[in-house]
């Protein structure tokens, strides 16, 4: 089964997308702040990284900087959620190696659409 | 009474003379060497040279020019023996006298030169006092020029030091002034160096004089002798003044209009003021005053100005956290809303899915209404970014034609694109564009009832053949050369003539009842005319009420738009 890591500091919408991905067969593993979520990116090497972008302590655009740059982790596809609020403003620009933005309040559907292009690729 | 010089070595001559003229109102002296008359002219000057050309001791033609030189009225007589000559020196002679002249005409001929110089040295008086007034009333006027150029209250006080220097060349001026940084300053502007003691001398007597103009009431200001911040101009900063400046001539006036009172002014002078002086000094005082008076409206409104962009800021970054914080729990409901419908938490009765649908639906419209707002709020910070590449405005419209198709079918709406083949291609940001056509197309089909239509038309045109519609008028009249015009022509409710403009203004939505009915932030057409012009186009619109309402804008081709050919060279 392919291992999704889900990375968001709102609870709720962790909640929401790991309940529809499952639905899906996909095992999803959550993180609710930066630290944690890089932490658990090494120790599980999921095969796509759902990251939010700000959060406290370590913001999504650092974490996916440090994976991408990674021979380990680099092939880990990211998408990247953002809410284009004005401190994100200020970190664009910046490279981040993110393979997918998405706008907050996304749809669902749009997420599970774009989680199977990277992933059922081979198939 | 005249001063005559005899210049003469004949001891015979010299007494002739001296019993001809040596008596009141008359003087007589006599000498015959070039430093003593040198001496008498800087002395003595006297009035009339008379010079015995005869003389062996001196030089007739140096000595002649050395006193035209230096006394340009002094009339000179020549004493000669009768015979012509043909001198250098003969046109600085006023007059001749022959040695068999009889004494009753040397005397006649010595009381007529008399007279001439008499009335030269008024005529020069008067000619030099009138080049004085015209010098001072040149600089009344460059200095009233200068006034009127400039709306900074230090400027305006150097200049009306300048002034007063240039027409009264005055020794020290002391100025109060309350237009710095809201405290007073003492303005000091002096010839020569002051020394502390003199300083505080000054000081205390500015202080002085300012709280004499309040005898009876309280001063505007309260001065401390210790707090008065002190600025110097000093012309020779090598010798200094001593206290003998007290006993200097001086006159003192207040800067002030009506009940503005800005400050007060003491001048010294070594030589007493005339009275044209002291009109000098009190119109050029009072010219200052209504400049500095607007000098100071003029810094209140940048003050003011200052103030409102700090709140337009204050406002934007509110605009933008707020819109952001209420996207991220409007990310859970669209969520939870999308996962009940979707029937993976079991199938859902009939109203139930009616009810989901209702809040999915006003969840979109929440998340557009807070997009609206965080886009426009972008573009009036200039934060916006747009992405130019060449492209084709064909892809655009038939992009928004199809994702509107459905909405349009659901409305029974006829939807028609009428356009014009092979279309040059413009530098744009595909995106925005789409964005403005969306907005001009859901606004068509809010306002359009069952069974009409409406068109989206794309065409190359000139600007000369754009149209005319005077509620556009200055924006038309800017456009020059050939324009991709897309027109979004609806046979909705139209609007009336009054609201035209109004339509483009932010956060204005026509007839209140309307709105209500139809929804929306009133940002759409705001957003469009702000992204049409980041591309140097122009957005407007036609429309008869009941009839319809056509809405256009006019891209231009790139090769024509030199704007547009920067940017592309820039982005390459």
């Amino acid at each position: 089964m392919k291992k999704i890591l889900i990375v968001d500091d709102e609870q709720d919408i962790v909640e929401s997308l790991k309940f529809v991905l499952e639905n899906y067969d996909y095992t999803c593993y959550c993180a609710y702040n930066g630290e944690d979520g890089l932490k658990l990116a090494r120790e599980i090497v999921p095969d796509l990284i759902i990251l939010d972008v700000m959060m406290p302590r370590i913001n999504g655009f650092k974490i996916s900087r440090l994976l991408k740059f990674d021979a380990k982790y680099k092939n880990i596809p990211i998408l990247m959620v953002t809410a284009r609020s004005q401190e994100e403003d200020k970190l664009i620009g910046e490279e981040t190696g993110a393979d997918e933005y998405i706008t907050k309040p996304f749809d669902l559907d749009d997420v599970v659409k774009i989680v199977k292009k990277y992933l059922e690729k081979e198939n | 009474m005249g001063i005559v010089l005899l210049i003469s070595e004949n001891e015979e001559l010299i007494n002739h003379y001296k019993n001809l003229l040596d008596k009141k109102p008359n003087k007589y002296t006599a000498c015959c060497n070039d430093t003593s008359i040198l001496d008498l002219i800087e002395v003595e000057p006297p009035d009339i040279f008379i010079l015995d050309e005869s003389i062996t001791t001196i030089n007739c033609d140096f000595t002649i020019k050395k006193i035209k030189s230096r006394l340009e009225n002094a009339q000179i007589i020549l004493i000669t023996d009768g015979q012509e000559t043909k001198q250098d020196y003969n046109k600085y002679i006023n007059g001749y006298i022959n040695t068999e002249f009889p004494d009753e005409l040397i005397t006649s001929i010595i009381n007529s030169h008399l007279k001439t110089k008499e009335k030269l040295e008024l005529l020069s008086g008067k000619n030099k006092d009138l080049a004085d007034s015209l010098y001072r009333l040149n600089v009344l006027y460059s200095t009233s020029s200068q006034f009127a150029g400039t709306l900074n209250t230090k400027e305006l006080l150097t200049y009306m030091t300048e002034g007063l220097d240039k027409s009264l060349s005055f020794d020290l001026t002391c100025t109060i002034s309350f237009g710095f940084e809201n405290e007073p300053v003492l303005l000091i502007n002096s010839l020569y160096d002051i020394s502390e003691e003199l300083m505080s001398a000054l000081k205390l007597r500015a202080i002085l004089n300012y709280k004499s103009l309040f005898e009876n009431s309280k001063p505007p200001f309260d001065i401390n002798d210790k707090e008065l911040k002190i600025i110097k101009n000093i012309k020779n900063p090598n010798t200094k003044f001593n206290f003998t400046i007290f006993q200097y001539d001086n006159m003192f006036a207040p800067i002030d209009l009506g009940d503005n009172f800005f400050g007060c002014i003491e001048i010294f002078k070594e030589k007493p003021f005339t009275t044209d002086d002291a009109t000098y000094f009190q119109t050029i005082v009072q010219q200052v005053s209504l400049p500095l008076k607007s000098a100071g409206l003029y810094k209140e409104i940048i003050e003011k100005n200052e103030e409102l962009e700090k709140l337009e800021r204050v406002k934007s970054e509110f605009i933008s956290i707020v819109s952001h914080e209420l996207r991220t729990p409007l990310t859970p409901i669209k969520n939870a809303l999308s996962i009940l419908s979707s029937g993976r938490c079991g199938i859902l009765g009939e109203s139930a899915q009616k009810f989901i649908d209702m809040a999915k639906r006003n969840v979109e419209n929440l998340t557009n209404i807070i997009n609206d707002i965080l886009d426009i709020n972008k573009i009036e910070a200039g934060k916006m970014d747009f992405n130019y590449r060449l492209m084709n405005i064909h892809s655009v419209i038939e992009n928004v034609r199809s994702n509107f198709d459905c909405v349009a079918k659901e409305n029974e709406i006829t939807f028609n694109t009428q356009e014009q083949e092979n279309l040059p291609e413009i530098y744009a940001d595909s995106q925005r564009l789409g964005q403005v056509l969306t907005n001009l197309v859901s606004n068509a089909i809010k306002f359009t009832p069952k069974g009409k239509q409406i068109t989206i038309k794309s065409e190359l045109k000139n600007s000369t053949d754009i149209g005319y519609n005077k509620h556009f008028e200055t924006e038309l009249n800017n456009l020059s050369g050939n324009y991709i015009v897309v027109s979004v022509i609806d046979e909705g409710i139209g609007i009336k003539e009054e609201n035209l403009l109004k339509a483009f203004d932010k956060f204005t939505q026509i007839e209140n009842s309307l709105s209500r009915k139809v929804g929306g932030t009133g940002l759409g057409l705001p957003i469009a005319k702000q992204l049409i012009k980041a591309h140097k186009g122009t957005i407007w619109c036609d429309s008869e009420e009941n009839k319809g309402s056509s809405f256009y804008f006019a891209l231009p081709i790139s090769s024509e738009c030199k704007e547009c050919q920067t940017i592309q060279k820039e982005l390459l």
